[in-house]
């Protein structure tokens, strides 16, 4: 009579700790790269020291949590056992080793160092295939077939998508099996890992775990079915036609199509938010309904790139720069942050105190961290990411480097309290 | 939901009153997630019905568990037997009014 019980399938929680550790290192050491690469920021040169801040952020910070938490989220959801603990640590070295050995050798000079970025790039690439092997193994095993889980899958199988493609457009630059040039293979290549992987993945996951939070009821769950027609079919359809017709008018449309899939995901969220049970929000969920905010940002910034209107000039590609950010140190980020809040404590309350619940006195999961500190880096990362988007529009390297130290401070105080939950000490006492 | 209970399953309520909701932070019989009480004397065990704000909780478990230890801590003769279940669906309009006022709801 118990289905729908989670705790017992709970994986170690060794398995998922130090992914939070590893992730919240990595975004301390984006902010400190920040600070060096402002002029190539402001010069809108996408050069080694921008590469290496894009690899720490989306492989070392975004993916190192996503793994984490999936490992987590994963028997949540579909309320199976995790197929193997042993893979998910494989992955989480290989993941964490080839991002350091990729950030550091694009920070240095990419020709000088392509070897570690061939090692590096193989050890994410085998990391990225144990995790989907993880993730469909347990799915097989799962009788959960909710539309928040079918994202999940899908956007695992983008994720193989987005890899196989990447090894192909390397291995065609050597040996020019098809005549398409590789700028057209690495846009389907961008477009499978950002929608494909990253948006699919967010929307089953903050689908199924924000309405959770909200305590809300009653949602209208056909907002998420057209979600996930309108963008997979959008995403099939850019495929084929960068590939065979790269027609403008065509992609715009099918842009289209996305977004509205995207929209749709936001208004069951909402619809969520509007109904939810506490009317204030704790410091999670605030970082959480901000990201939803930067979301609509990045779409803007996206379709303006896309279009590239001549009236904008030489300031389209700043919009393409903006876009990246708003997109990664915007929605993940902020995401990311108040997920934290909402997970993590939970995973190590459950560790230290399920078997003492009723005996002992013990705290709740917010008492496990400073709600001041969280609260405090809300009011440095709100700063940091708008003057980081102005600095671009208004190329001021000095800018870039205030917005890096605000960044700073909010990875130093997100990484304490991160600290702070991993390592926090039994303090029950008998009752 | 918690109707023509006897003074002792009455006791058996308020024991579960101090069980905490961990995310909301409020009991789970003002949460309206306590469904039934049933004291059985001749076989000296303690029925409680109850369903989880919503499937897959991650601390569903925990909470099931804690149920079970505070009302066997107080009946030490009684064995708890906790049964979770998902009919009715669980809805705010459960919420007691000493909930919704914790809740400002």
């Amino acid at each position: 009579m118990k289905a729908g019980l989670s705790t017992k399938n709970a994986p170690s929680p060794n398995v998922v700790l130090p992914h939070y550790v590893f992730g919240a290192l990595a975004f301390i050491a984006a902010s400190v790269m920040l600070f060096f690469a402002s002029d190539d920021i402001v010069s809108l040169y996408i050069g080694p020291k921008v590469l290496g801040i894009v690899h720490v952020l989306v492989l070392g910070w975004i993916t190192m949590i996503i793994y984490g938490a999936l490992y987590q989220l994963i028997p949540v959801v579909m309320e199976v056992k995790l197929y193997s603990e042993i893979l998910a640590y494989i992955s989480f070295f290989t993941l964490g080793l080839g991002t350091i050995l990729m950030a550091i050798s694009f920070w240095y000079s990419y020709i000088l160092l392509t070897i570690l970025i061939e090692i590096g790039a193989t050890l994410v690439i085998v990391s990225t295939f144990l995790f989907a092997i993880n993730a469909i193994k347990s799915s097989l095993s799962s009788s959960q077939r909710g539309v928040e889980i079918r994202f999940i899958v899908t956007s695992v199988f983008w994720l193989l998508l987005t890899i196989l493609l990447g090894i192909f457009i390397i291995l065609n630059t050597s040996y020019s099996w098809i005549g398409k040039s590789n700028v057209e293979l690495l846009k389907i290549h961008a477009n499978f890992g950002i929608i494909g992987w990253f948006m699919m993945l967010v929307i089953g996951v903050a689908s199924k775990l924000l309405p959770m939070f909200f305590i809300a009821h009653k949602l209208k769950i056909k907002y998420l079915h057209y979600s996930y027609y309108l963008s997979n079919l959008g995403l099939v359809a850019i495929s084929i036609v960068y590939t065979f017709y790269p027609n403008e008018i065509l992609l715009l449309l099918l842009y289209i199509v996305i977004t509205l899939g995207i929209i749709f995901f936001i208004k069951y969220n909402y619809d969520a938010y509007k109904a939810r049970l506490r009317k204030k929000l704790d410091i999670g969920l605030k970082l959480s309904v901000f990201s939803f905010i930067l979301l609509f940002l990045t779409i803007i910034f996206g379709f303006i790139s896309f279009l590239s209107p001549d009236f904008m000039g030489s300031f389209n590609i700043q919009f393409s720069i903006a876009y990246g950010i708003s997109l990664i140190l915007g929605f993940f980020t902020s995401l990311i942050l108040g997920q934290m809040y909402k997970t993590l404590p939970f995973i190590v309350w459950l560790q230290k105190y399920q078997d003492k619940v009723g005996k002992y006195k013990i705290p709740m999961p917010a008492d496990m961290y400073s709600v001041k500190l969280a609260n405090a880096h809300y009011y440095t990362y709100v700063p940091a990411i708008l003057s980081l988007i102005i600095a671009v529009f208004a190329k001021c390297s000095l800018l870039v480097q205030i917005s890096a130290g605000l960044f700073l401070l909010t990875s130093v105080l997100y990484a304490y309290n991160t600290f702070m939950i991993v390592y926090h000490k039994d303090i029950s006492k008998p009752l | 939901m918690l109707e023509n209970l006897s003074q002792e399953e009455q006791k058996v309520v308020n024991v579960i009153k101090t069980v905490i909701d961990p995310e909301v932070e409020i009991n789970i019989v003002d949460l309206g997630l306590i469904y039934k009480v049933e004291i059985n004397d001749n076989d000296k065990i303690i029925y409680v019905t109850m369903t989880l704000s919503a499937r897959g909780c991650p601390v569903g478990d925990t909470i099931i568990k804690h149920v079970e230890t505070v009302v066997e801590a107080n009946w030490q003769d009684y064995k708890a037997d906790v049964e979770l279940v998902w009919e009715p669906e669980w809805t705010p309009e459960m919420i007691t009014d000493e909930g919704k006022k914790f809740l400002n709801m």
